[in-house]
């Protein structure tokens, strides 16, 4: 489904590589773990893996496309309906509510209803125990609720990959826990999941685990 | 608890309330100087170009120590009463070089049951005419005879008729607007003259000596011909009727005028550059401020599958609500401050100042309102696509 051919990636103006001519493939319905220190590139791997971050070299093909080739309109859309994405930083619209954050982004973008797309959300957090703070503004949740809301917005499309950076760092272990057990059961109903940690629990979860450096 | 389906767009503007609200107060201000500084210019313009057509004489005789009275007269339509024996008409109208010479009788503070306030009446004579006819608006009917009038704009006559000491006079004619008392004026033949005092005094409205003589005249005005000099004719008046008039140049009133105008323009047009572009840079300032903390926001919209394209309408559309609300209250705000003022500034500028019409200032406004509109627009494009085009994972990874 997805496989990454030497990716390369280098900041500050070139002269730090971070990536040197990565491969990785990911099938359908894997749980697969990228593990390595700080600072080691796996948020930077992630990121090129998922569209959001151009590599200086190689290509990262996602249904035999290679992502950074596609237009605008047609990345957007693998974002919208075949890729979610969890970011390390819990970034939400201040003045919009939980439930609002998780569905508004998708509302007039989506073919989906929104009634439909609010139920699913509900129904999310519900099983990841925070239903009850649909109509709390982001400001007012812990870190571990806030990462538990979006991951479920990007789950909210069902998409068949979900790549998830740092998804438990910062948090206490059983909430750590509930998080890693919601992508072990996504990946159980046949869809993909992809993460970087430093969380060694995440070895209980993921069918692979990989490390950075020997990629 | 269900999220509301469409764009909310009211939401996301308050979300960003600070910075949005400098950017409205910006745009009030841009707005204001804007319109201010349009409708002053063109009022003054306006002013001299209507002035320029009553001022259509090369020379106006007055009688000796009259040529404030006169001047002020012609310039802000001050009511003034001042007069010649009405022989001197005839003696200065034989004189070598005059191409045209026409003259008017003024009666200054009647009371008459036209008008509220009192009325200035300036007799003159149609046939040799080149002052008043220029000035002429509306034509109702052709031809003003002894019993029919002109009016100044300010002369309500909504039958087509006034009546002035208990007599109707049919209104054959409308001037043109001057933002001067002038627009009060009532003009007759000289023929109607007689009859008016007549009935002035039946009707107990006090008239001076001077007033109550039929051979009188205020003011004869000549236009010299292209191969005359204007000195030669002046001195031949004076060796024809001797030394009892002054002159006044209305010509050289205009230009004296018209040259403090451009002065005063150009003023204008400094300050409203210079403020403008103060403006402008600060618009750039916050609208870069705007983008940059928005630009998390952005990436997250791109990682949730908006497209760049939806995005820089959706900012766009922000811009855009947020700029038509400042112009409309920045021109409002305007209109506010500068109209039921205009008056007050024409006259601390000591120019003629004549206000645009209900329709003109609309124009304007609408002119401003788009104006605005693009010059926010200008300064908002280049952050917006800016924001949209950094890759979402470095814009995020910034928020960490």
């Amino acid at each position: 489904m997805l496989s990454a051919e030497k990716i390369s990636k280098r900041y500050n103006n070139n002269r730090r590589q971070i990536l040197d001519s990565i491969d990785l493939t990911l099938d359908e319905g894997e749980f697969v773990a990228i593990m390595g220190e700080s600072g080691s590139g796996k948020s930077t791997l992630l990121a090129i893996l998922a569209g959001i971050l151009l590599p200086e070299e190689g290509q990262v093909l996602f249904d035999g496309k290679d992502l950074y080739s596609l237009s605008d309109a047609e990345l957007s859309e693998v974002h919208r309906k075949k890729i979610g994405y969890v970011p390390q930083s819990n970034f939400f619209l201040k003045n919009y509510t939980i439930l609002e954050n998780i569905v508004e982004p998708f509302v007039n973008t989506n073919d989906a209803d929104p009634e439909e797309l609010s139920e699913k959300a509900l129904a999310h957090l519900d099983r990841l125990g925070i239903k009850d703070l649909a109509d709390r503004y982001p400001h007012e949740l812990s870190g571990g609720e806030q990462k538990r809301v979006a991951l479920v917005r990007a789950l909210l499309t069902d998409p068949r990959l979900l790549i998830a950076d740092e998804p438990t760092t910062g948090l206490d272990s059983e909430t750590g826990k509930i998080i890693l057990q919601y992508l072990s059961d996504y990946v159980a109903s046949g869809h993909s999941v992809l993460v970087a940690t430093h969380d060694e629990h995440v070895k209980e979860y993921a069918g692979r685990v990989l490390d950075i450096t020997k990629i | 608890m269900k999220p509301r389906r469409r764009n909310n767009l009211f939401k996301d503007i308050r979300r960003h309330a600070f910075y949005n609200a400098c950017l409205l107060a910006t745009i009030i201000l841009l707005s204001i100087m804007l319109l201010a500084g349009t409708i002053v210019s063109t009022s003054l313009r306006t002013g001299m170009g209507n002035m320029q057509k009553r001022l259509g004489a090369d020379i106006m005789l007055v009688p000796k120590g009259s040529k404030e009275k006169a001047e002020n007269m012609l310039l802000e339509g001050s009511r003034s009463a001042f007069y010649f024996d009405a022989s001197v008409y005839e003696q200065v109208s034989g004189i070598e070089g005059i191409s045209e010479v026409t003259s008017q009788c003024f009666l200054k503070s009647l009371a008459a049951d036209c008008c509220s306030s009192e009325v200035q009446i300036v007799f003159f004579d149609p046939v040799s005419d080149f002052v008043v006819a220029p000035w002429i608006e509306t034509e109702y009917k052709t031809g003003l005879s002894g019993d029919s009038v002109i009016v100044g704009s300010d002369i309500a006559s909504e039958d087509g008729t006034i009546k002035l000491f208990g007599q109707e006079y049919p209104v054959v004619s409308k001037m043109a607007r001057t933002g001067t008392a002038l627009d009060s004026s009532v003009y007759f033949s000289t023929d109607a003259k007689e009859e008016l005092l007549k009935n002035a005094e039946e009707k107990g409205s006090f008239l001076t000596e001077d007033q109550k003589k039929s051979g009188i005249l205020s003011s004869i005005f000549i236009n010299v011909k292209g191969d005359h000099l204007v000195d030669g004719v002046i001195e031949a008046a004076h060796k024809s009727i001797g030394d009892i008039f002054d002159v006044v140049y209305p010509k050289k009133l205009h230009e004296s005028l018209a040259g403090s105008l451009l002065k005063i323009t150009g003023v204008i047009n400094i300050v409203s550059i210079s403020l403008g572009a103060f403006l402008v840079a600060i618009l750039l300032i916050i609208n870069s401020i705007i983008m940059r903390s928005r630009k998390q926001e952005v990436a997250l919209l791109r990682v949730l599958g908006h497209t760049k394209k939806r995005l820089i309408g959706k900012l766009i559309t922000e811009m855009g609500v947020i700029s038509l609300c400042g112009a409309v209250l920045g021109c409002g705000l305007g209109a506010l401050i500068v109209i039921p003022f205009g008056r007050l500034i024409g006259n601390s500028l000591n120019m003629p100042y004549l206000g645009p019409s209900a329709g003109n200032t609309l124009f304007q406004i609408l002119f401003i309102i788009l104006g605005v509109f693009l010059i926010v627009f200008l300064s908002s494009i280049f952050f917006i696509i800016h924001a949209t085009n950094i890759e979402p994972y470095l814009a995020l990874r910034r928020e960490e």
